[in-house]
């Protein structure tokens, strides 16, 4: 029971540890939000009505925050501030779970809220096809990669014991990827090679998956993505348990 | 009463012995002087202590039950005041506190209550609301000294607790750790600084090289030295490799030289200093200050590790 209490004291700090930075607030919600706006007004020509700049960015740069997740979690995790302080929760009688568990769970409830924020914004701005079961399936695939990206911030940071490292690894993997899965331009136009390496992407299946689901009402990416999503948080679960280490916070 | 037991603790780091079966008891309501030179091991035996880290061999027993079965039941009663100020400094004070002694169960008008008895320990009641951000170095550390005392532990381990802070804060601190003390707080302390533990601890352990190479009571330690006296001279240059020759003045029984600052330890009774002057005159040197040492802690220290406690501390 204590170590329930515990995990409740130690997320809820957690979560308003988050939401009182302000740089992370701002990379959570008006970084992506002007990306959008941005890249939305400078490809406006090369896109058509059907599927407006501003909606594919919106959509895309909603992904890619999703991805940057991860930076958030590694953030939460060893941040030096954050660090010092974990150590005194690592002191209490409570389980050394509850630190990776927390961090990682509340990185997960504050992108999670920072997303559907977002999602409402370009729904509202960028006049994106309305029929409401597909924005919840939209957001049950944003909420599956959220905790997919901070299982992995969290693992990178058990990995190297280093905010820094990870968020240096972690943003050139994300980018790697938002650039590979076409969510800046479409990459897939480069050629056959190109095309290829986007397939193997998972980041261009999700993305994928969002558009048929927005703009053609097809559900059957959705399930594969979340179930992938669940499986992959699991498995980088383990790794967190198994290499976290109380004497990497000394 | 024993309250905590160590025997035979033993951690190894690659091809580094850290602590090399150390064993030392802590009894109820003492507070216990750790001591021992930067590499002496001090920190990697806290660091096990506090259960952070894992010992390659040996034990650790608390009221006589090895720590290793009873994990929780021991950090439930164990304070820890960590060198690193580890407090949150975005929130207040007694959010601070009272985050930190929710997470040993406290809760309700119990936990209000324990928080603010530790504020009111530390001298930061009337602060209480506001962030730490906004406190000095000293003010800090009585923080992070309450977010350790508040859920009221039999044992408190406190390592280098006034490190970088103000005399006023620095004797707030001391105060309240012999107040602990009278309330039946055992406490582990370490320091670089000899007249603190001279002030507050009630027994000494030192370590070297990862082994505890002293352990009794500040009157016990100092005894072992009486028959000995030693002088600190400063001189105007380094003398240089000199042999043997200071051990044909009477009574000289060690000399160590650093740089232009010579020990001397020479047998108690025999009354040679005038001998030593004249000796560092012939050979051409100028004296420009001669201490004679009282028996202190910090020459127990000396003599057992060579070096002052704050040689390479500061």
């Amino acid at each position: 029971m204590r170590s329930i209490r515990g995990f409740q004291v130690v997320i809820r700090r957690d979560v308003i540890n988050l939401v009182t930075n302000p740089v992370l607030l701002m990379s959570n919600t008006i970084f992506p939000l002007v990306l959008m706006i941005v890249l939305g007004y400078l490809t406006e020509g090369m896109y058509g009505n059907e599927v407006t700049s501003y909606q594919y960015y919106g959509l895309t740069m909603l992904i890619f925050m999703s991805l940057n997740v991860s930076i958030t979690a590694a953030n939460s995790f060893m941040e030096n501030r954050i660090r010092r302080s974990n150590l005194r929760i690592l002191y209490a009688p409570i389980s050394r779970s509850i630190v990776y568990l927390s961090k990682m769970i509340a990185t997960f409830i504050f992108t999670t809220a920072c997303s559907y924020l977002l999602v409402l914004c370009i729904y509202l701005m960028f006049g994106l096809p309305s029929k409401g079961f597909t924005w919840f399936y939209f957001m049950l695939i944003l909420t599956g990669l959220n905790l997919f990206a901070a299982t992995l911030g969290v693992l990178m940071c058990c990995i190297f014991k280093s905010e820094e490292v990870s968020n240096q690894l972690l943003s050139i993997v994300n980018y790697s990827l938002a650039i590979v899965s076409g969510l800046f331009f479409p990459w897939d136009g480069l050629g056959r090679v190109a095309e290829w390496i986007s397939m193997i992407s998972p980041v261009k299946w999700v993305a994928e998956a969002t558009f048929r689901v927005i703009y053609d009402h097809d559900l059957a990416f959705v399930l594969p993505t979340l179930g992938i999503c669940i499986v992959g948080t699991l498995l980088l679960l383990i790794g967190c348990h198994r290499l976290f280490n109380e004497e990497d916070y000394i | 009463m024993t309250i905590l037991e160590v025997k035979n603790l033993t951690k190894e780091f690659k091809d580094q012995k850290a602590v090399q079966g150390i064993s030392f008891e802590l009894y109820s309501g003492e507070i216990l002087g750790l001591l021992g030179p930067n590499g002496a091991g001090k920190s990697t035996t806290i660091n096990m202590l506090s259960m952070m880290m894992h010992g390659d061999d040996g034990e650790i027993y608390f009221h006589g039950k090895r720590v290793g079965n009873h994990k929780n039941l021991y950090k439930r009663q164990l304070g820890i005041v960590p060198q690193d100020i580890a407090i949150y400094e975005e929130i207040t004070a007694e959010a601070n506190v009272m985050f930190f002694a929710s997470l040993y169960g406290l809760k309700g008008p119990e936990l209000i209550q324990s928080v603010h008895r530790a504020l009111d320990f530390v001298g930061l009641l009337d602060k209480k609301t506001r962030k730490p951000k906004t406190f000095s170095g000293g003010m800090k550390r009585r923080l992070n000294i309450a977010c350790a005392i508040a859920h009221e532990p039999e044992i408190l381990i406190m390592d280098e607790p006034t490190v970088g802070i103000d005399p006023q804060s620095r004797k707030h601190i001391l105060q309240s750790i012999k107040q602990l003390k009278e309330q039946g707080t055992s406490v582990i302390y370490t320091t670089h600084y000899m007249e603190e533990v001279e002030e507050v601890a009630t027994r000494v352990v030192i370590m070297d090289h990862g082994k505890v190479i002293a352990n009794g009571t500040k009157e016990a330690l100092k005894e072992e030295l009486e028959e000995e006296k030693l002088y600190e001279i400063v001189v105007d240059q380094e003398l240089g490799l000199l042999g043997d020759e200071w051990y044909e003045i009477e009574g000289v029984k060690q000399v160590d030289m650093e740089g232009t600052c010579i020990r001397i330890a020479t047998v108690k009774g025999i009354e040679n200093l005038d001998k030593i002057i004249s000796f560092l005159i012939d050979k051409g040197v100028r004296i420009q200050n001669i201490t004679s040492l009282s028996q202190s802690l910090e020459m127990v220290f000396l003599k057992l590790t060579g070096r002052r406690l704050r040689d390479e501390g500061e």
